[in-house]
C-alpha cells in the first residue's frame, strides 16, 4: 500500500528522530575517534622513535664489545702465542664465559691460511686469500660481516681484526653467534608491541621476530635510504597505515627498523570500553525511541483525526435537523392556519345543527360533520408531532422524576394501546433518582418510542419499559416483541427520514432522528439492539445532570 | 355570571368569523378585529373581560399587541394563539404577561375553558 499516509508519515517521524539522534551521536563518535586516533599516532611515533634509539644504543654498545673483546685479545698476544691452539682455546673459553655469543677463534696468516682454529668445525688450514672479507680486513684493520646461515643453519657473523707481528700482517677472526643480538633487537619489539628487526644495505633479514622474517631474505620494505639519526616515517595503505622508525647501525651496513600498524577503530574502541559502551548503547537505543515515539505520535494524530471526523459527521446530522426542523415548522405552521379554520366552520356547522334538531335527518350531517372533525384531530396531531411541541413550555432544566414523567407519557397513549389489546409493561425501580434534565425533552423523546413500539408490535403485543438508576444517571429501556430491525437497516434507524414504516402520514421519518438529536443535546445516549423476529430493544442513558448546549440542535423542538 | 365580553385578534378574517360566532353561541360576546391597531382601538373604546390573539400577523405582531396590552390595559389577561410552535415564543408570551399560550387548531373546549378562566381571574 504505497498510498498508506500513515506509514509514510510514521516514516517521515522517524527519519527525523532518527537523524536528530544518530547524526549528533556519529558526529561525536567520529571527532572522538579522529582527535583520539591523532593523539594516539602521536604517542606511538614518539614511542618508536625512542625505542629505535634506544636499541641502537644496545645493539651498537654489543657490537663494539665483541669487537673489543676481538682487539684486546689480538693486541695483548703474540702471534706466536696465538698460534697455540690450547692457548687459543683458553681465550674462547675465557671469552665465551664473560660475554657469550663467540662461537669460534682462529688465526689466520697474511696469506689467509688459517693457521690456527678452536671451534666446532674443522676450518684450519683454510685459505681465505681469494675471500672479500679478507682483503677488506687486510686493508682497514677490522671487519664485520653481514649475518649469515652457516653449515649449521644457525645465524652468525663474523668478525676479524688485523695484528701487526713478527714482521708480518695477521687475522684474528671469530664467528659471533647472532642469537643474542636477535634478542636484544626483539626485546624492543616485545616492549612496544611493534615489529623490530635490522635488515642489510641490502634489505634482508639479520634478525628476525615475526615468522614472515626470514633471514637472509628481502623484505617487503626494499632498500631503505641511508640517512643519519632516527627516522619515523607513516606509510599510508588501502589495507593499513603504519609508522616505520629507522636508524642506521655499524656506519651504515645495517639499518634497525621497527614498524608498528596505527591503531584501528577496534583498538581505539577497546581502549575506551565506556565510550564503545555508550555508543552501542545510543545506535541501539536511537532507533528504539524513534520508532515508540513516532508510533505514539501516530496513535494520537489518527485519534484526532477520528475524533474530528466524529466532529464533522455530528456537525452534518446536526445541520440537516436544523434545515428539516425549520422547513417542518413552517410547513407546519402553514398548514395549522387552515386546519383552524377548518375546525372553526366544522364548529359553527356543528352548533347550528343543533338549532335544527328535528328537521331533516340531522343526525347523518352529525355524523359527517364529526368524520370532518376527527380528520382535522388528525392532521393536528400530525403538526403537532411534527413540531415535537410541548404545551409544557420552556427547555428549563428542572429536576425530573423519569418514572413520573414516563408514566404521564404513557397515559397519553395508553388508552389507544389497550383498544389494540396491546400491554404496556412497567417495571420501575425503587430508589431511581431525580435528574436535572427538560421534562418536556425527555417526554418527547419517551412520546417517540413509545408510539413506535405501539406501531411495532401491532394487536396483541407487548410493550416493556424498564427505569433503573445506572452509573452517574437514569437508565430507560423500552422493548418490544415486534418482528425487529433488520440488521442492515439498524444502523440507519437514526438517520432523518428514514423509515422502516409502511406509509402512514403519521411517520415523518423523523421520530428517531428527534430521539437521537434531544438526547444529544441532554448529554444523554440512545442505542439499540435488535433482534428479527422477536423483538427491538431502546436503551436511554440521561446523565444526572443534563449538559446544557450539548451537540443536538434541538431544532425540530424549537420549530 | 354577566356576559363575558372578548377582544379576538386574528389576521384570518376566515378564522375570526366562526370562531366569533361559536363564542357567542355560548354566552361569549365576541368582538373580532383582523390587526393589532383594530385591537387596539377597540380597547379604547370599550372595556373586555380577556383578549384572544393571534401572535403571527403582518403589522403589529400579537407580542407587540400584548406588550402594549400589559402596559395600558393590564386589567385585560391575554391569551396567545398561534400555529406556529415555538417554545421561545411561547415562554416569550409567558414573560410579557401573556395568561396562556394556545397552538392552532385548538380544540374548542379547551379554548372556551381557558378564556373563561381568564376571564373569572379579571373579574375576582
Amino acid at each position: 500500500m504505497p498510498s498508506n499516509p500513515y506509514r509514510t508519515m510514521r516514516r517521515q517521524i522517524m527519519a527525523v528522530l532518527l537523524a536528530f539522534g544518530l547524526v549528533p551521536l556519529l558526529a561525536m563518535g567520529a571527532a572522538g575517534y579522529v582527535a583520539n586516533r591523532a593523539a594516539i599516532e602521536t604517542r606511538t611515533r614518539n614511542l618508536l622513535e625512542a625505542m629505535v634509539k634506544n636499541r641502537k644504543a644496545t645493539i651498537d654498545l654489543f657490537l663494539e664489545d665483541r669487537m673489543r673483546d676481538l682487539e684486546l685479545v689480538a693486541a695483548s698476544f703474540s702471534a706466536e702465542a696465538l698460534t697455540d691452539e690450547a692457548r687459543l682455546d683458553g681465550l674462547l673459553a675465557q671469552l665465551r664465559r664473560e660475554h657469550g655469543g663467540i662461537i669460534d677463534l682462529g688465526l689466520i696468516d697474511s696469506d689467509g691460511v688459517h693457521r690456527a682454529y678452536v671451534g666446532p668445525y674443522n676450518l684450519r688450514d683454510r685459505n681465505y686469500s681469494d675471500q672479500e672479507w679478507f682483503e677488506h680486513v687486510m686493508v682497514q684493520g677490522r671487519y664485520e660481516s653481514d649475518v649469515f646461515l652457516g653449515f649449521r643453519r644457525f645465524p652468525h657473523m663474523v668478525m676479524a681484526v688485523r695484528k701487526r707481528d713478527l714482521g708480518r700482517d695477521w687475522v684474528l677472526r671469530a664467528t659471533i653467534d647472532t642469537d643474542m643480538l636477535s634478542a636484544l633487537v626483539r626485546e624492543g619489539g616485545i616492549e612496544s608491541g611493534a615489529e623490530v628487526f635490522i635488515l642489510n644495505r641490502a634489505g634482508e633479514y639479520q634478525t628476525a621476530m615475526a615468522p614472515h622474517h626470514v633471514l637472509m631474505t628481502k623484505s617487503d620494505l626494499g632498500p631503505l635510504p641511508v640517512h643519519s639519526g632516527v627516522r619515523v616515517v607513516t606509510r599510508r595503505s588501502a589495507k593499513n597505515t603504519e609508522f616505520i622508525a629507522t636508524t642506521w647501525l655499524r656506519g651504515g651496513a645495517w639499518v634497525l627498523v621497527a614498524r608498528q600498524e596505527a591503531p584501528g577503530l577496534g583498538q581505539l574502541l577497546n581502549a575506551h570500553p565506556a565510550v564503545l559502551g555508550v555508543f552501542v548503547a545510543g545506535l541501539v537505543l536511537v532507533p528504539v525511541l524513534a520508532r515508540v515515539v513516532a508510533v505514539a505520535r501516530l496513535r494520537q494524530i489518527r485519534a484526532l483525526e477520528r475524533e474530528r471526523a466524529n466532529l464533522f459527521e455530528t456537525a452534518a446530522q446536526s445541520q440537516k435537523m436544523a434545515a428539516i426542523g425549520r422547513l417542518a415548522a413552517s410547513v407546519a405552521h402553514e398548514i395549522n392556519n387552515p386546519l383552524a379554520i377548518i375546525d372553526a366552520q366544522v364548529g359553527v356547522l356543528a352548533d347550528s345543527l343543533d338549532d335544527l334538531a328535528g328537521v331533516g335527518d340531522a343526525s347523518e350531517w352529525r355524523l359527517r360533520l364529526a368524520k370532518i372533525a376527527a380528520q382535522v384531530d388528525r392532521a393536528r396531531k400530525v403538526t403537532h408531532r411534527l413540531l415535537g411541541f410541548s404545551r409544557r413550555v420552556g427547555p428549563d432544566i428542572e429536576p425530573v422524576d423519569v418514572a413520573a414523567a414516563l408514566e404521564e407519557t404513557i397515559s397519553f397513549v395508553e388508552r389507544e394501546a389497550l383498544a389494540s389489546s396491546i400491554r404496556i409493561v412497567r417495571e420501575v425501580e425503587r430508589d431511581v433518582p431525580l435528574i436535572r434534565t427538560s421534562l418536556a425533552q425527555v417526554q418527547q423523546v419517551f412520546l417517540n418510542l413509545i408510539n413506535n413500539a405501539i406501531d411495532a408490535v401491532g394487536a396483541g403485543g407487548e410493550v416493556r419499559i424498564k427505569v433503573a438508576a445506572a452509573r452517574d444517571g437514569v437508565e430507560v429501556t423500552i422493548a418490544d416483541n415486534g418482528p425487529g430491525i433488520r440488521p442492515q437497516d439498524l444502523d440507519r434507524i437514526f438517520e432523518p427520514f428514514f423509515s422502516t414504516k409502511a406509509g402512514g402520514g403519521l411517520h415523518s421519518g423523523l421520530g428517531l432522528a428527534i430521539c437521537k438529536d434531544v438526547m444529544q443535546s441532554l448529554g444523554g445516549r440512545i442505542s439499540v439492539t435488535s433482534t428479527v423476529g422477536k423483538g427491538t430493544c431502546f436503551t436511554l442513558w440521561f446523565p444526572m445532570e443534563a449538559e446544557v448546549g450539548g451537540v443536538g440542535t434541538q431544532a425540530v423542538a424549537r420549530g | 355570571m354577566s356576559e363575558l365580553k372578548l377582544l379576538l385578534v386574528d389576521d384570518e378574517v376566515e378564522f375570526l368569523e366562526p370562531t366569533a360566532a361559536r363564542l357567542a353561541r355560548r354566552g361569549i360576546q365576541c368582538r373580532a378585529v383582523a390587526s393589532g391597531d383594530e385591537a387596539l382601538r377597540a380597547l379604547g373604546e370599550e372595556a373586555f373581560h380577556c383578549a384572544v390573539v393571534d401572535v403571527k400577523m403582518p403589522g403589529m405582531d400579537g407580542l407587540e399587541l400584548l406588550r402594549r396590552i400589559t402596559r395600558d390595559y393590564a386589567s385585560v389577561p391575554v391569551i396567545l394563539l398561534t400555529g406556529h410552535a415555538s417554545v421561545e415564543l411561547g415562554v416569550k408570551g409567558m414573560e410579557l404577561g401573556a395568561f396562556e399560550y394556545l397552538l392552532k387548531p385548538v380544540e374548542f373546549d379547551l379554548l372556551l375553558d381557558t378564556i373563561r378562566r381568564a376571564a373569572a381571574l379579571r373579574s375576582t
